[in-house]
Parts: structure tokens; sequence; C-alpha cells
């Protein structure tokens, strides 16, 4: 085997894009060192080291673990080159000038270590051009890296080869960029904008004209193309507003500096409103203003014609709403165009746009069609990728659509699709992989061996593969839960119901599966098959399921399921063969319970881990706080107990939420030999490994034993910080309640320091807790709230 | 009225300057080791006094656990130098230790059983920080009677503020007068003959070289006070301690770190070694109030000192009210009608910083050193204190 293992990345440029490729690259373990210009006053390395702090302020949070901003290396062009003979990767991230970039390329390219690579983040620039210059050696190892803002969250990664690029320095790109900063990768050609901006940039502009002609204003439009269409919240203006106008305004004038000959080249126009706002200086959200605008509370929306801002919120005709809740993707698109109402038109007008237009440039831009897919979804947060849509509705007939409109007149420009998508296909995506029109012919997924540690690859409309929900070989299944396997020794559970809820069904489903494993299996994995998808592990206990069981019985009825639970727990902790929890997304209440109790936890790095109870006026009562006071006293080896406690309880009192894996870890629901995985396709995959390797490694589970715990003297602490909220107004008597109940049980109760307990009685003090509140009108109150507002009631 | 043998009088009596908590320039410097300097430099100025004399040296401490513990007052006698046979006890009445500490020294005297004794205190927020390493509350202070025990400082001043009804803007309103007038003290020079100028030695490990870099600088000056606080910059600030409350860091005493100590002796030592006394020890009161409303403490401690020393209030020239909070200080300045003229003329701890346990005996320095520059006769130190006490100290200048 060859093993490509970078030791350490250089960023050039500590803007926007470069401190947080910084970031993500710390987060993923990777030392890096950041550059930028020597300040001219103050400290040399000023710029990197602001540029850092501000890290620390952006949202969403670049860096998993704010303090792990220190782990940035900082450096300057001036004093600090001699750094990048030590990086093995080389990222480039300056503002967007092709005359800066290539000063600076001459800078630095006597240090450039000779196997390193080097590439561009540039979002437009051709790579070609930019490698004007190099040696041939190191065009040879020269290439675009595109990644999208912010890189932590967006998936998508576009690598850009130029003619030169040797091939296998791609493929150890793509292995690191997928396996180690968890990217999605496409390949791109390398034309103006790539693939992501150039399709998504043209359906901005498209959405503005059809918008103007229809005559929708924008907080329609964005309600329109918003979630409803399954696409980002922010929808088109928003999105514009929140990337900024100057920026949208630039990577429109690469198209129109490059892409004079596009049949498009029309629509690369500048909107007259879009040069309008920038002259007025009002760039979009980081200058207050642009297409919306906050007053007070109130988000005010730009009038087009007055150029005004007045008041916003429209949202889409009742009909049309009607029209996109229908399933059948056919009838759905039938609808939008048959339909005379111009919200609905407008609908169709932009997907017929957004059809036409990659059916045009397919070819140029991509090698596939899945290609500009999975650029969109992964670049643009749409659900569905264009081509998806398109086949979904049915290929032949949209294409005939499309046609008619453009034959018509109707269309942005009167360039014909290509015969291609004429030749009597049903789609472009299918079985043996996605249409190719350079290569004329279905190409299939890439072989690199990365994509062998995605047992479920990211699915494709019309290719037909089995996904995580149907794939393997199913030994039990009901509406609740899906035991099975891949044929490689390890069992896997899956939770099936609404956010992956725990009610007793999946209770009995895991002790089943437990029980299996045991018998056969090397180890358990608990995995949701949605887990790559945004998918939670477990939103927690299902409350709605135990409703018509509290309604019969009263809290008398709820006892006996909350020993189940906690018996379930427990025997999965003690289970002879290994059970490894592998999180991605919430873990909330009972589901971070589930992850506390596993051998093992595998965690995605966007793993939103914590115990919630309080919300609805409930304490943890599945072993929660056990786990709390056995963690706490397993960390204090005989030290002051509370100092280890503390942050436990505050975890637990506050419903605190861990914002990544690593902040998961920091606050103790992720122990520090559990693994973080930064792809979520390869979780199943890692958390399998695990379970094998630990059965393989002789797994034992722990051994019972009793343990020390606080005591009446941190509960008395404790509850003197309690004393000062509540009497200072910030929390509620029933919030104080809460908290006092917590102190109680993760300090073993109200017994003298030191004294030694066993889980059993931790979890008794729990379930005691649990049933009196449950008991108590203001957590009845709290919880009908949460059932039928989705929202937490403070009372 | 008291009944003494004799009178206790102080001979020296001086400062470290007042550093921020938790990372102002004393960050880094032992409790300990600012007492010692104290008391060095205290000695140094009656330098014919015979070491051997002194009795004890009593220190008044919040926190006494950690660098401030083992018995601080006697270790720092050691590392000061004095001869061994001169006794340390740390003595802990939390805002009021130092104050308390020189009461004490003083009756040593005035009941005849010692001539020389050192009083001082010393607090480090920066090391041991408000409520020590590990707090720990008797869970019998929940009932309903003694809740008040488990309140935090800010919250009784925000029931203080509810109760005597202060209002933010006031609150806001004196807490820029503390600054602007130890901003005018500082540029007067009118701390100068109090402080002690102390040594801060830094030791840093310098990775690049791998050598211990030793940075050594002098520090004489109050780290706290703001010449650029504005009342539009203080009313930004948000109430920390009650969710609709009034009390914030701005009107509250800051955190600091800083040490005092004074020399007593009595008159025969006076003769003996013909030193120049700067006061003589009036009297001290201590009074308890409710815990909740801690902050009005010094309104029933002030009256029980100025009988105790058989003057009237109105006798009083200089108070030195310690500023733990604006809200308390204003009701008490409001319900025994002191003049504000007199109550902290050069600032105080909103602005120049509340060391806790060494207050007392820093503010006795401020004291004693001001009725002398200005010749006045009577000064007095009060305080309220943590779970419900006043504490007042008064001074004759001589």
């Amino acid at each position: 085997m060859s093993n490509f293992i970078v030791k350490k990345v250089a960023v050039l440029g500590a803007g926007v894009m470069g401190a947080q490729i910084a970031a993500h690259c710390v987060n993923a373990r990777v030392p890096v060192v950041l550059f930028d210009l020597p300040a001219k006053e103050g400290p040399k390395n000023g710029i990197v080291l602001r540029a850092i702090e501000g890290l620390k302020k952006l949202s969403p949070a670049p860096l998993g673990n704010k303090d792990d901003a220190a782990c940035i290396e900082v450096a300057n062009y001036d004093d600090g080159l001699e750094l990048l003979k030590g990086c093995d990767l080389i990222i480039e991230a300056i503002a967007e000038r092709m005359d800066w970039k290539h000063d600076l390329y001459k800078k630095v390219a006597p240090f450039i270590a000779p196997d390193a690579i080097f590439a561009s983040n540039t979002s437009g620039l051709s790579i070609t051009a930019l490698s004007d210059g190099f040696a041939a050696e190191l065009k040879a190892r020269f290439c675009g890296v595109h990644f999208f803002n912010p890189p932590r969250y967006m998936h998508l990664v576009e690598l850009i080869p130029t003619a030169t690029t040797r091939p296998e320095i791609l493929d150890q790109l793509e292995g690191f960029l997928v396996t180690t900063l968890g990217k999605g990768v496409v390949r791109a050609k390398d034309t103006p904008n790539f693939i992501a901006n150039r399709v998504g940039v043209f359906n901005m502009l498209a959405t503005i004209h059809e918008a103007e002609k229809f005559g929708l204003s924008c907080d329609l439009v964005d309600d329109l193309t918003g979630a409803k269409l399954g696409r980002a919240k922010s929808g088109t203006f928003r999105t514009a507003d929140v990337v900024g106008l100057d920026t949208l305004g630039h990577v429109v004038k690469t198209m129109q500096d490059t892409l004079g000959d596009d049949p498009f080249a029309a629509c690369y126009k500048t909107p007259e409103i879009l040069t309008r706002l920038v002259a007025a200086g009002a760039l979009g959200q980081k200058t207050g203003a642009g297409f919306y605008k906050r007053v007070g509370r109130e988000v005010q929306r730009l009038d087009f014609a007055s150029g005004q801002y007045v008041a916003g919120g429209g949202k889409a005709d009742d009909l049309v709403v009607r029209i996109l809740k229908e399933k059948d993707a056919a009838k759905r698109m039938k609808a939008l165009r048959d339909s005379g109402n111009p919200q609905a038109q407008f609908l169709w007008a932009i997907f017929r746009d957004a059809f036409h237009y990659i059916a045009v440039h397919l070819e140029a831009v991509a090698d596939n069609a899945r290609d500009i897919d999975f650029a969109m979804r992964w670049g643009f947060g749409q659900k569905l990728g264009p081509f998806e849509t398109w086949q979904a509705a049915g290929w032949q007939q949209v294409a005939n659509w499309v046609k008619e409109d453009i034959d018509a007149g109707k269309a942005l420009c009167s360039a014909p699709l290509p015969a291609w998508v004429f030749d009597g296909r049903s789609g472009v995506h299918a079985a043996d992989g996605s249409w190719s029109p350079a290569r004329k012919t279905n190409v299939p997924r890439s072989a690199l061996a990365v994509y062998g540690r995605q047992p479920f690859r990211a699915p494709v409309l019309g290719e037909g593969a089995a996904d995580g929900s149907k794939g393997g070989t199913t030994l039990f299944e009901d509406e609740s839960v899906r035991i099975w396997h891949q044929g490689d020794e390890v069992l896997i559970f899956s939770i099936k119901t609404k956010m992956h809820a725990i009610g007793a069904p999946v209770i009995a489903g895991l002790s089943r599966a437990i029980a299996e494993a045991e018998r056969n299996y090397k180890g358990l994995v608990i995995w949701a098959a949605d887990a790559a998808d945004g998918g939670a592990f477990s939103a927690g206990a299902d409350l709605q399921a135990m409703l018509p069981l509290f309604m019969s019985g009263g809290v008398k009825a709820i006892e006996p399921e909350v020993v189940r639970l906690q018996q379930c727990f427990q025997a999965m902790k003690y289970a002879g063969v290994p059970v490894v929890a592998a999180v991605a997304g919430l873990a909330l209440g009972g589901g971070c319970e589930l992850t506390l109790h596993a051998a093992r936890r595998v965690a995605a790095i966007e793993s939103y881990i914590g115990l919630v109870e309080v919300g609805v006026g409930l304490i943890p009562a599945g072993g929660g706080l056990k786990e709390a006071a056995l963690r706490a006293a397993a960390d204090a080896k005989g030290n002051d107990l509370l100092q280890f406690l503390k942050h436990y309880f505050m975890n637990a009192a506050t419903a605190a939420v861990s914002k990544s894996a690593l902040e998961a870890r920091q606050m103790g629901y992720l122990k520090a030999d559990d693994v973080i995985v930064f792809n979520p396709y390869e979780l199943l995959h890692v958390a399998k490994v695990e379970a094998r390797a630990m059965f393989d490694a002789g797994y034992r589970p722990p051994l019972q034993k009793l343990v020390p715990v606080a005591g009446r003297y941190a509960i008395a602490t404790i509850m003197a910080q309690l004393v000062n909220m509540r009497d200072g107004g910030f929390i509620s008597a029933h919030d104080f309640k809460l908290g006092q109940m917590i102190a109680t049980v993760v300090s073993g109760g109200d017994v003298d320091q030191g004294s030694l307990v066993s889980e059993q009685w931790l979890l008794d003090l729990e379930r005691k807790a649990f049933m009196e509140l449950l008991n108590h009108p203001k957590t009845q109150e709290r919880i009908m709230g949460m059932m039928q507002t989705g929202k937490p009631v403070r009372n | 009225m008291s009944k003494q043998l004799q009178d206790a009088y102080i001979v020296a009596a001086t400062r470290t300057p007042i550093g921020k908590a938790p990372r102002g320039m004393f960050r880094t410097v032992r409790p300990d080791d600012l007492l010692v300097r104290v008391i060095q430099s205290a000695m140094s100025q009656v330098p014919g006094l015979d070491p051997k004399l002194i009795e004890d040296a009593i220190v008044g401490c919040s926190f006494p656990e950690a660098e401030a513990g083992l018995n601080m007052a006697r270790n720092a006698v050691l590392l000061a130098g004095l001869p061994n046979t001169v006794g340390g006890v740390t003595v802990n009445r939390f805002c009021a230790s130092g104050i308390t500490a020189v009461a004490m020294a003083a009756d040593r005297i005035r009941v005849g059983q010692a001539d020389v004794m050192i009083a001082g205190g010393a607090e480090s927020m920066s090391m041991v920080p408000m409520m020590g390493h590990h707090p720990s509350i008797n869970i019998r202070a929940f009932a309903d009677e003694n809740i008040g025990m488990a309140y935090g400082m800010g919250l009784t001043a925000e029931k203080v503020a509810t109760q005597w009804k202060v209002t933010r803007e006031m609150q806001d309103q004196f807490a820029l007068e503390s600054h602007q007038k130890a901003i005018a003290a500082q540029q007067a020079g009118e701390f100068d003959d109090e402080t002690t100028s102390v040594e801060v030695i830094e030791r840093v490990p310098d990775l690049a070289s791998g050598e211990i870099v030793v940075k050594t600088r002098s520090v004489n000056r109050d780290e706290g006070a703001r010449a650029d606080s504005t009342l539009a910059a203080l009313g930004k600030l948000k109430p920390v301690f009650a969710a609709k409350g009034s009390v914030t860091a701005g009107n509250s005493s800051q955190t600091s770190d800083g040490a005092g100590a004074l020399i007593l002796v009595s008159e025969k030592i006076l003769k003996q070694f013909n030193l120049t006394p700067l006061a003589r020890f009036a009297s001290f009161a201590v009074r308890g109030v409710p815990p909740e409303i801690m902050g009005i403490g010094p309104k029933e401690a002030i009256p029980l000192a100025c009988r105790a020393a058989g003057i009237t209030q109105d006798q009083i020239d200089w108070f030195e009210l310690n500023e733990a909070f604006a809200a308390q200080s204003l009701a008490v300045i409001q319900d025994l009608g002191l003049d504000p003229a007199k109550v902290n003329p050069l600032g105080g701890a909103i602005a120049l910083g509340h060391p806790l346990g060494a207050t007392g005996a820093i503010r006795s320095a401020t004291v004693i050193h001001a009725l002398r520059r200005r010749n006045l006769k009577y000064g007095m130190v009060t305080m309220c204190v943590g779970t419900g006490m006043g504490a007042a100290g008064i001074f004759e200048r001589m």
C-alpha cells in the first residue's frame, strides 16, 4: 500500500475563506500554518492574528472547539516563507485577482517542497491561467481546490485539474478531502466559475430576471424558492444578501468577462437592481441592507420599483403551496406549467431556465450529470439536483416542454437543447452511471479507494442503488426498528421512528439486537440510515407515544417503561460484545443517554449531543445523570469530586447541546478514546471497524463497581448557585426544582461525601425524581407545550 | 465606653498598589509576598524600632487558603526577616478582616499586654477566587430564615437597591464619580505617601531559546481607575446578579490583589524610641444585619464606633466607606445622612479595587495619611461584610 499523509497544510491568505479553511484543518487535527501579508503596524503577524480572533466570533462557528484557534500557526510572507518547506499541501486563498495571485506565486514558489501539492481556492479564475509561468514540475502538482462558504459546513469541494496536473495528485488530494476533511468532492473542468457557481449564479440571475418578468417581490420569491422547493431556507435574494452583493457582482463580472460566446451571455448582464444596491453601499447582511433591511425587529424588503424598503413577509399563494406539496414529481411539474397562477408560472420558468442551462452546458463544465447534481446539492443546499429534478418529473415530457418554450421564445436564449436530450433516454442517471456527453456514455461512480469507506454512497435519483434503510440483510424489522448486517460479522441496529425517537418498541428492538449480537456477532453498531443526510441519531424519548399510557394509567403506568429503558441501556453497557454508537446530528435526551451507554462512540463532527430533558420539565432518567456521576468519579481520581461534577451538572441543568463532536468531547459526552469522523458517509464503516477491532482485541465489558459520590456537600454547594439564580430572577421556581433534583441525583443523594453507591442506586434516584416530576403540573405544562408547538415552555 | 489602660498609636501605615484580578499586574504575585513587602516597608519607616519587641502580627484575609493559607501571617513574619519570636495570626471577617486585624492589634496594646504590634491584610483574588477553591455551604442554610447565607454579594446589593430605592442611574453616577475622584487623586499624587512600590517578577519560558526569561518591573500605581469611564458606557452594562436588576460590573467594586500593613505601638514605645505617631486608634465596632441585605451593615456599625470613640458622626472628617457596591454605599450615605464630600474623597473600591481582606488595612493607610495631609482630626474606615455585618474603625490624627 502507499499512504498519502498530509503532515502539514499551509493556507495563504487569512481572509474569510482562508482562515476558515485553516480552522477546519485544525478541527480535523491537521497542523496548519496560516499566512497573510505582514502588518504595517503592530506585530508582524497582526493580520493573521486578527483573522484568528475573528474565527472565534464567526457564526456558524468554523472551529469545533474555540480553544483550538491557538493551534493555527501564524506567519507572514516577509519572514515566514521558510515554514512552507515543511508543508505538503499549500492552499492559496487570497483575493480574486490574477495579478496578485501571480505575484504571490512567484514569491512562494522557491519555498514549496518538492513533493508538495499546490492548490488555489479561487472560485472562478482559470486554474490553467493561474499556473502560467510555473516550472513544468510545479505545474504537475498544481490544481484548483474550491471550498464553499462556510467550509466546515458546506459539503462540497470542487477539484479542478489543468491539462498538466498529475492524476495521482488529484486522487491523493481527493482522499484527503473526503476522509480527513469530510468533504464531498466533485471534479470540475477548468471553465469559468467551475460547476456550482456557474450553475448556481446563473440560477440566481435567471430567478431575478423571471421575478421581474412576473412582477414578484423578493420576499415572495424567497418563500417560493426556499424550503418549499427543497432548497436552502434563505431562498434566492436572502442568500444573495448573505453572500454579499458585491461578491455576487464580482462573480457575475467574471462571467461577463469570460463567457462572451456563451449562448446565455445576455443573461450575465448585471441586474440593474444589483448595480443600484452596490452603488448605494447596500451590500447585504454585512452592511445591514441589501434586498432586505432589518429595521428594529422587522425585516423589510426592497421594493424594486420605488427602491424603498417596505414591509416584507410575503407568502406563496395557497394554490401554489398545494401544488408544491404534490408527491408525484411529474404531476407537480405539470401542474406548475399548466397553472395560470403567475407564481406557478414563475416556478416553471426558473425550472425551465435551469434545465435549459444545464443541458446546454453539461458537456463543457462537467464530466457527467451526477457532478452537476452533487455540486448543486452540496454547494447550494438543494435536496435534489437539477438533473434529478428533471428526471423525476419525467425526462422526455419536460424536455419537450422546455423545447416548446425555447421555440416560442419564452426561454432566456434560443440555444436548442443538445441532441442527446432527445435520444429516447428516460434520464441522465441510471444503474450503470450518469450521462457524460463528452464520453457519450454513462459514467460510473469514482472507484477511488477512499470510497471503499462509504458503505452507502450519496444516493443519486435514478441510480436505483440500495440505501442504508434497505441495504444489507435484514434479520428483523418492524415499524420502529431494523436489525440487519452486511455480511461482515457486525450487527447493525437502526431506528426508524420519526427523528428516531425512542419508545417502547425501540427499546424492545434494541434488547433483541443486543441479545442477537451477543449470540452471533462481533459487535453491534447503532446507526441511523439517514446519518449522512442530516438525520438525527435520536431526538430522545418518544413523549407522544407515551401519552396514551399516561392518560389511561397515569404516572404509575409509565414507571415500568422507564425501568425497561434503564435495564436495556444497562444491558447494552454490560453486553458481552461491544456496542458502538455511530452518532451524527442530534443525540438529545434519551438519544444522548443511548450514546453514553455504548462501549464506544464514533461521532460525526457535526454531532449535537445533550441532555435536554429540563426543556420539558423532566430530568434524564435513562442513566444520563448516573453516567455523569460515574464519569465525574472517574475523572476525579480521588480528588475533590465536585470540581469534576460541576460541568456535568451544568450540562444537564442548562440543557446544553454540543455544537460539534469536538465540543461534545469537552463536555464529557464523548470520551478521549471515542472516534470523531469527518465524513458522515464514512460513519458506519468506521463504527464497524471499531466494533470488530474491540472484539478482536478480546473485548470484555466493564466491571461493575461501587463509585464514590459527592453527596450532600455537593448538593448544598450547587444549591447555593441555584438560590442566587432563582432569587435573582434568572430561573423560575420550577427550574430551581429541576436543578435541585439534578444536583441531588448526580451527587448520589443526601448522603455523606465520599459514600460508595451502585449504578442501580443512581438509577433509582433518577427514576424517582422523574416520576415525581411527571406528576407535577408545571412539568405537564411543559410537555404539552412542547408537543403542541415544538417549543419549550418557560414556566 | 471602652476601658483601656493605654492608647495604641500608629507609627507606620503603608500598602501596595492595588492590582486588578484575575488578570492584572499582580496575577503572578503571591499574597504572602505582597504582605512581606508591606511589612518590610512599614518596618523601614520606623528604623529605630527594635523588631524583637513586636509581639504578634495580625493579618486579615477573606479566603485564607492555598497561596493565602497555612497561616499566611506567620509565614510572612518569617519571610520578612523578622525575629522568629514574633507571632503571626491570620484572621477572617471577610471584607472587614483588615480593619478587624488593626482593631485586634490595637486592643492588645490598649489592654496593656503588648507594646508593639503589626496589623495588616493581604488578598490575592487572582490566585484564590471569591468563595475559595472549594466552596462548601452548610445545607442547613437553605432553611428560609437563613437563605441569605447562600446569597452572592451582588444579589444582596440588588436587595438593598430595591429596599432603599437606589436607582441604576444613581449607582452609575456614583461609580463614575468614584473613577473621576480616583483619577484626580492619582494625578495629584495623593496616594504617594501611603504606597509602597512592588517589584513584580515574571518568569516566562522562551520556547525558542529554551531559557526562562525573567522580567522585573516596579509598580506603584493602582490599576483600576479609568479616566475614560462615562455614564453612557456604564449605562450599557448588563445587570449580572438579577435578571431585572441594576447592579452591574461597572457599579460594583473591582476584584483585586493587594496588601497593607500598619505598626502599632504604646505610648511607652513612642517615648523610648522617639517615634512620631501618625494617628491614635480611637475605636472599632461591628454589628450584624440580615445576610440578604449585608450591604447596609455600616449603617449599624458607624454610630457604634462613634459612640465608642466618644464623638459624634459630624466630627468625622473623612470616611473611607468601602464601595462594595454603589447601591449599598448610597443606601448607607442616605440613611445616615453622611456628607458626600467627606466620603471617599480619593475615590473608592469601584475605581480603586477591593482586595477583600486587605481592604481594611489598605484604607487605614489611606485615611491616616490623608488626615495628616489635610490637617483633619478624625477619620473612619468602614465597610459592609458578607453574611451580614458592618464594621467601622476610627483614627485620630496626632
